[in-house]
């Protein structure tokens, strides 16, 4: 726990966690050729430094030994806005005491923000990079109803449903915890640029690698640990039956925390995943309702009542006209084009007016191919 | 001895007004042309000479000089010949001279004194007239050209001694039968009914009766929507799946325009017989243009070489169809705003410049991502990145420009034998009614249609009630709207009213105009 001269620049974290931090960037390499296998990989990450060393280094083993032991001789001067906490500080968030927790964070959005908001309960969300529209709606819904009562979402950077979640949080004028895959700013696609600076300005980036780190296939896998870690309940909305999407989900059941899944439509292979683990025993919800009541009756941490959730969606869909119901109900049921709205022959431009009012009211939006879909699960 | 002529050179779209001096007299024989002439009016010596000779007229041995004033215009082509000679054998003193000063005279000679028919016969003919000459002569190959043009006293001269009888006071040779008879998709100076004629290949004169919006069968919605494109000449946008029938759709869009009117037929026919194409009556149809995506900048807008005008000035007037847009080149694409904004395309290249006329109604088909089945469920293949640079290369300054876009879904196999919404021939009265009520509340403005309405215009001619005010509010801060696209939603709803017929512009009109407003599906990204 020193506090020596060189850490100034990031008070939050102790130097044998920034040594930590900067062998895990020197064992990148080999680390990611240990990717493939998660069980391995989350296994490494939990061993100690020395050990870590020992398992994956190979021939450098000496030379990196060497530069561990004069790490702080020649470690850079970190940045200087990007705050970081480690294990050792108080306020680390105390949900990341796994034996393969990360030892530290660096933070762009301040450390105290990131204390802040782990206080609060958290939710992750994960799913697939290739998500369909139906799971990008269902996961800004499920992250929009959970912002705005007051809970943190978090989930990596990738892209599909964790950048849709990240997005409708930041709509809902919630704050998010973005887990990246190599050092903070280094390892953001030039084309998620934006979404992190709002990300940093409400809620928090966080990363256990030092910031020169480039974003490798391990680094992601290790960051959906940490995604999953950080909350009490994490919801996997849409996947198809591979490792890479369902990976978040099956550490957090390693974990022993609790897994739920929003469904999707038995043919599509999108929710292969999802259903494999609801027959598996994750819980099935619909949408941010569902998921409060699961988050505030598991959580024993927290002891006030569940809020209520998505005011505003809900109020929308319960003063309803009657004709909007219906047509709201249709699109849900499949006829998403005006097309197929105005087949029986309805009034064209009556449809349409309905479609576009329905937008605006946003419980509708359109999708690729001029689909409309709904934004939210049906009230029940 | 001096003879005067009078004869015209085309530079780029425009005719000049050429007279031809030729003096001959004592000296060294020798045969000048001067006065900014190209290669080919100066290989005229050489015709001329045979032609003359080979007629049966005497070429004299004397000097004579050739001038083609005025001396700043660049005179080309091979369509001076004719007044060349004719004022060569006026000055010899073979022809009476003062015959010479009431006509125009226009073709190419051949060696053995025939006179050839030249391109741009249409628009010769129409400068002859605004100069004030009653009476062109001119071969007889493309004379039903210059027959378009009322008031205009056509002679044809097949041959160098007819031109010599005509100038003479005789009579011209008889009309080719076929400059009488029309072509498909045109109507004659007389009115009489179209001939079909199959060997007509120029896409610009397509058979409107052969394409009908009627062979669509479903995708009602898209119909409606170029209906309500062509109604008021927004730019609109085809997006769906392979094989849904953007193209076939596209292709129909010409048919429901309304016809051209006589100003813009003779600036639709001058262009296409500036450019070679023969015109054998006054366009009707408007011009289709529909240029593969491999196109280049220089060929979409023109000024590859001088006079070389590009698918925009073809198009004008009509309807420019890109498909696969998003296969076309960027900088093909940014070259489109200027006309799309200005309705003309200033040309500057090094050694000319030049003006265009190109006002036309964009067309552009696109897939909604690179494999084509976005949307469709589990079909789409795409990554994001795919879709990202996708959705780069369609977006900015040209999608700013689209006013209406059409989505096209799979239609279910039982709809294939569902009939169509309408045909050409219904939705052209309806947008031509639409139109007559557009021009009617634009009358004091300089644009004609809705789509051309400026942001002026919209506060002037688009009054909203409450409820449609409130809708507006809604999309701006839901972010639906951005301040470009809310002027293009009032300039699409106005349109939808006037097809209403509608006085006022109601909410449902606002409604399926923001249903079909572009952005969001294309130009946002799906999750972010």
């Amino acid at each position: 726990m020193s506090s020596s001269g060189r850490d100034r620049g990031t008070p939050g974290a102790c130097a044998i966690c920034r040594r930590r931090s900067w062998l895990l960037s020197a064992l990148s390499g080999p680390l990611d050729f240990c990717a493939r296998d998660r069980g391995r990989l989350i296994e490494l990450l939990a061993l100690a430094d020395d050990e870590l060393l020992r398992a994956v280094a190979g021939r450098r083993a000496r030379e990196l030994k060497s530069r561990y032991e004069r790490f702080q001789a020649d470690e850079p001067a970190p940045e200087e806005n990007a705050g970081a906490i480690c294990r050792h500080r108080r306020g680390y968030p105390p949900s990341l005491r796994g034996p393969a927790a990360p030892h530290m964070l660096s933070v762009a959005g301040g450390a105290r923000r990131l204390v802040k908001l782990t206080g609060a309960p958290v939710v992750s969300i994960v799913g697939s990079t290739v998500a369909s529209d139906y799971g990008i709606q269902m996961a800004r819904s499920l992250a929009r109803g959970l912002a705005a009562s007051g809970v943190t979402v978090a989930a990596s950077l990738a892209d599909g449903i964790a950048v849709a979640a990240h997005a409708a949080a930041l709509d809902a004028g919630g704050a998010s915890i973005a887990v990246m895959g190599g050092g903070l700013e280094v390892s953001c696609p030039a084309r998620r640029r934006s979404l992190y600076e709002q990300l940093t300005r409400a809620g928090c980036a966080i990363s256990e690698l030092p910031a020169d780190c480039g974003g490798r296939r391990w680094g992601q896998l290790a960051a959906e640990r940490i995604v999953v870690e950080l909350a009490s309940l994490t919801v996997l909305v849409e996947a198809d039956d591979t490792e890479g999407d369902l990976a978040g989900a099956r550490i957090a059941q390693a974990l022993g925390r609790t897994v739920a899944a929003i469904p999707g439509r038995v043919t599509s292979p999108l929710s292969r995943g999802t259903h494999a683990l609801l027959i598996d025993g994750a819980k099935l919800i619909r949408g941010p309702r569902d998921a409060l009541e699961l988050l505030y009756t598991h959580d024993a941490r927290t002891d006030q009542p569940a809020p209520q959730a998505a005011a505003g969606a809900l109020q929308a869909h319960t003063n309803l006209a009657p004709r909007l119901a219906a047509l709201l109900e249709r699109v849900g049921a499949g006829d998403d084009t005006p097309d197929k709205l105005t087949r029986d022959r309805g009034d064209c431009a009556e449809v349409l007016l309905a479609l576009s009012e329905l937008e605006l009211m946003g419980l509708l939006a359109r999708g690729d191919g001029g689909r409309y879909l709904p934004r939210d699960a049906l009230p029940t | 001895m001096l003879a005067r002529a009078h004869t015209f050179t085309i530079e780029d779209l425009h005719t000049r007004h050429v007279t031809v001096e030729v003096d001959v007299r004592r000296g060294l024989p020798g045969f000048a042309i001067v006065g900014l002439a190209d290669t080919a009016v100066r290989e005229a010596r050489d015709r001329i000479q045979a032609a003359i000779l080979n007629s049966g007229y005497e070429f004299p041995a004397r000097r004579i000089t050739a001038n083609l004033a005025p001396g700043d215009v660049r005179k080309a082509g091979p369509g001076l010949d004719l007044a060349l000679a004719c004022a060569l054998l006026a000055a010899s003193g073979q022809l009476p001279p003062q015959a010479l000063e009431r006509m125009a005279l226009f073709g190419e000679l051949a060696l053995d004194g025939a006179v050839r028919a030249s391109r741009g016969t249409l628009a010769i003919a129409h400068a002859t007239q605004r100069a004030g000459l009653a009476t062109l002569a001119l071969a007889g190959g493309r004379a039903h050209e210059a027959l378009l043009i009322d008031g205009l006293r056509v002679l044809v001269v097949e041959h160098l001694r007819s031109a010599v009888r005509v100038l003479s006071g005789g009579a011209g040779d008889p009309v080719p039968a076929r400059a009488a008879a029309n072509t498909r998709g045109h109507v004659s100076a007389d009115g009489q009914a179209p001939v079909p004629d199959p060997g007509t290949t120029d896409l610009a004169y397509r058979d409107p009766a052969a394409l009908d919006l009627a062979d669509v069968i479903g995708q009602h919605h898209a119909v409606r929507a170029i209906m309500i494109a062509a109604a008021g000449a927004h730019n609109a946008l085809l997006s769906g799946p392979p094989g849904t029938g953007k193209t076939m759709l596209a292709q129909r869009a010409a048919s429901i325009l309304p016809p051209l009117d006589k100003r813009e037929a003779i600036e639709v026919s001058r262009i296409h017989s500036l450019m070679g194409t023969e015109v054998r009556a006054l366009a009707v149809a408007r011009p289709f243009r529909a240029p593969h995506h491999s196109i280049t900048a220089a060929g979409l807008v023109g000024g590859a070489a001088r006079g070389c005008v590009g698918e925009v000035v073809l198009a004008h007037n009509g309807v420019l169809f890109l498909d696969e847009l998003s296969e076309f080149a960027r900088p093909t694409l940014e070259a489109l705003r200027q006309p799309l904004e200005d309705g003309r395309v200033a040309i500057a290249r090094a050694r000319h410049s030049a003006v265009y006329p190109a006002r036309f109604m964009l067309l552009a088909a696109t897939n909604p991502c690179p494999c084509g089945y976005a949307g469709d469920g589990e079909r789409c293949s795409c990554s994001e990145t795919d879709m990202a640079r996708h959705r780069r290369r369609l977006s900015g300054p040209l999608l700013d420009r689209i006013d209406v876009l059409a989505n096209l879904a799979p239609e279910p196999e039982r709809e294939l034998r569902a009939p169509a919404l309408m045909s050409s021939e219904q939705a052209r009265a309806r947008v031509k009614r639409a139109r007559e009520r557009q021009a009617a509340r634009l009358s004091g403005e300089r644009v004609t249609v809705n789509g051309h309405m400026d942001a002026r215009m919209l506060r002037l001619y688009v009054r909203l009630d409450e409820r449609c005010e409130e809708m507006l509010r809604t999309a701006r801060r839901r972010g639906l709207l951005s301040a470009r696209g809310e002027h293009r939603v009032l300039r699409v709803a106005r349109t939808i009213a006037d097809l209403g017929p509608s006085e006022r512009v109601r909410a449902r009109d606002l409604g399926a105009a923001l249903a079909m407003r572009p952005d969001v599906a294309l130009a946002a990204s799906r999750a972010a």
